[in-house]
């Protein structure tokens, strides 16, 4: 494999705990239908009750969209995947939520692996205030990669993944916060890819973005399907027909219908899909 | 089953987009319905007059097929439809296109009805009576199932499809031995046999037109039921 720096880098120089899937079990078997089970899932901030009993099944390798008015607990249950919201105080949950059939409560899973295996690209890009070439390397800096053979490969292949590369392979040591948002946006799914997780979960990700920049980034949503599997939430309609495989529409804390997207955008089984999707509320 | 009357979309200009586009299709439907029973007037009552009006009024026809694929491109470039909004607009524009056909047929009609009228009388004209009552009620049944977005009567129009084609053959079979009894009358009889294969053409279009409203209703394709594929 060649890098910037033109040294070869062999498998042993590269730590397994950093740049390599952690599936929770050894048996990861791709395109598995219930990879993420989410099982009577509820959850609560304080005493209101954002999540009724959700029930789900996401397939690995396929692009999930999360679809639902304002309010209506997508995002809520999105960000449980990577126990985000276990950051803010008087949350609690029941139910379960599984990875390859193992909780993501289990007092085994470490949150900081946890996260290193589920990457997340939020609604405004956050590069942080550093390189190109810093953004991509940090989630490894952090776990103490050093060697500089595979801080170079892991730039040129995730800002190749993230179709980046062409873009700013000549300034890569220039400030990240010098990009078009459209390229920002870019660099924090390289970023998120680079600690190579299994599942990406992305919050409205193009909701900051011109149309051709949106166009980039759901390019590269459906390339990076092949390697990750991927939950988006999105507020565009548009947006989750054209990249997703399945749809999820949320009202008011329940799933209301999970079914594959051609189904839900041309003859939805619920009328409540029906009217969100079609304009008629929400 | 009758779809139940949606509720406006929240961004008023798109219902106002669909209800427009409906609009026209219903337009152009009355405007077939009267150029189609002013060329069967001009057949029955041996009148010129009105095949004359069937045949120019069907320009305003072609015209109005035009405007519903503007229209249906328009709400789709503007407001990108989806489920039965997507659907109303794509059949739409189909039925459009296959009721422009059925007034082609009127006029088919007028033009052998305007020839038949050059001669004394043939009394097997009236052998076209069963015809004329069966297409005409299939087109006024796929409208009305369209302007009531009623599935189920749609459904039950294709199986009428079959006997207007047969009524279509016993006809022609009718013809074609009188010809040979009488071959003085043969350029009436040919032109008879035209305006039966019209009627029965009428009787296809508003089957194609009763699958597009089955297909905006139910969003089911129930196009070439029972056929094999081919290897």
């Amino acid at each position: 494999m060649e890098t910037l720096s033109n040294e070869k880098v062999t498998e042993d120089m590269i730590p397994q705990d950093i740049t390599q899937p952690l599936p929770l079990t050894d048996d990861f078997v791709p395109g598995e239908s219930n990879f993420i089970q989410v099982q009577d899932f509820k959850f609560f901030y304080g005493k209101k009750q954002a999540l009724h009993g959700i029930n789900l099944e996401i397939p690995s390798r396929k692009v999930t969209a999360f679809i639902g008015p304002s309010g209506c607990g997508k995002s809520t249950l999105l960000r449980n995947f990577n126990r985000m919201n276990e950051l803010i105080p008087g949350v609690r949950h029941e139910g379960d939520i599984t990875i390859h059939g193992t909780s993501i409560y289990d007092p085994s899973v470490e949150i900081i692996a946890l996260r290193r295996r589920i990457g997340m690209v939020f609604q405004k890009s956050n590069p942080f205030p550093m390189s190109i070439y810093e953004n991509i390397v940090y989630p490894l800096r952090i776990a103490g990669q050093k060697n500089r053979a595979v801080l170079d490969e892991t730039v040129e292949r995730c800002l190749r993944s993230a179709a980046l590369w062409e873009e700013v392979k000549d300034r890569l040591n220039e400030s990240a916060l010098g990009l078009s948002g459209g390229q920002m946006q870019r660099l924090c799914i390289a970023r998120a890819v680079a600690s190579r997780p299994e599942i990406l979960l992305m919050d409205e990700p193009c909701s900051a973005l011109d149309p051709i920049a949106t166009a980039k980034v759901e390019e590269l949503i459906i390339e990076l399907k092949k390697d990750f599997t991927i939950l988006i939430v999105t507020h565009n309609m548009q947006q989750a027909s054209r990249v997703s495989e399945l749809t999820a529409f949320f009202y008011l804390g329940n799933l209301v219908e999970f079914d594959s997207t051609r189904k839900i955008f041309t003859n939805p089984a619920k009328k409540q899909t029906e009217e969100y999707i079609t304009g008629r509320f929400g | 089953m009758h779809a139940e009357p949606a509720r406006p979309h929240t961004l008023t200009t798109f219902t106002a987009a669909l209800d427009q586009l409906r609009s026209t299709v219903l337009m152009i439907s009355s405007l077939t319905r009267r150029n189609l029973q002013n060329s069967i007037k001009g057949l029955m009552e041996r009148d010129d007059d009105w095949c004359n009006n069937s045949i120019a009024d069907d320009e305003e026809i072609d015209l109005l097929e035009m405007q519903i694929d503007r229209e249906g491109i328009e709400v789709m470039s503007r407001f990108q439809p989806v489920a039965s909004d997507l659907r109303e607009v794509i059949s739409s524009i189909k039925i459009g296109a296959n009721i422009e056909r059925i007034a082609d047929q009127a006029v088919n009609i007028a033009r052998r009805a305007r020839k038949l009228n050059e001669q004394p009388e043939l009394v097997e004209l009236h052998l076209l009576d069963e015809l004329i009552l069966h297409s005409m009620e299939m087109f006024d049944d796929a409208i009305r199932a369209f302007a009531e977005r009623n599935g189920d009567l749609a459904k039950g129009i294709k199986p009428r499809d079959k006997e207007l084609d047969q009524l279509n053959r016993n006809l022609t079979d009718t013809l074609v031995n009188r010809m040979q009894d009488d071959s003085t009358n043969l350029p009436g009889y040919l032109n008879l046999i035209f305006i039966s294969r019209c009627l029965e053409r009428i009787g296809d279009h508003s089957a194609s037109i009763a699958e597009d409203v089955v297909f905006a209703v139910h969003a089911e394709d129930i196009r070439h039921l029972g056929k094999t594929p081919k290897e």
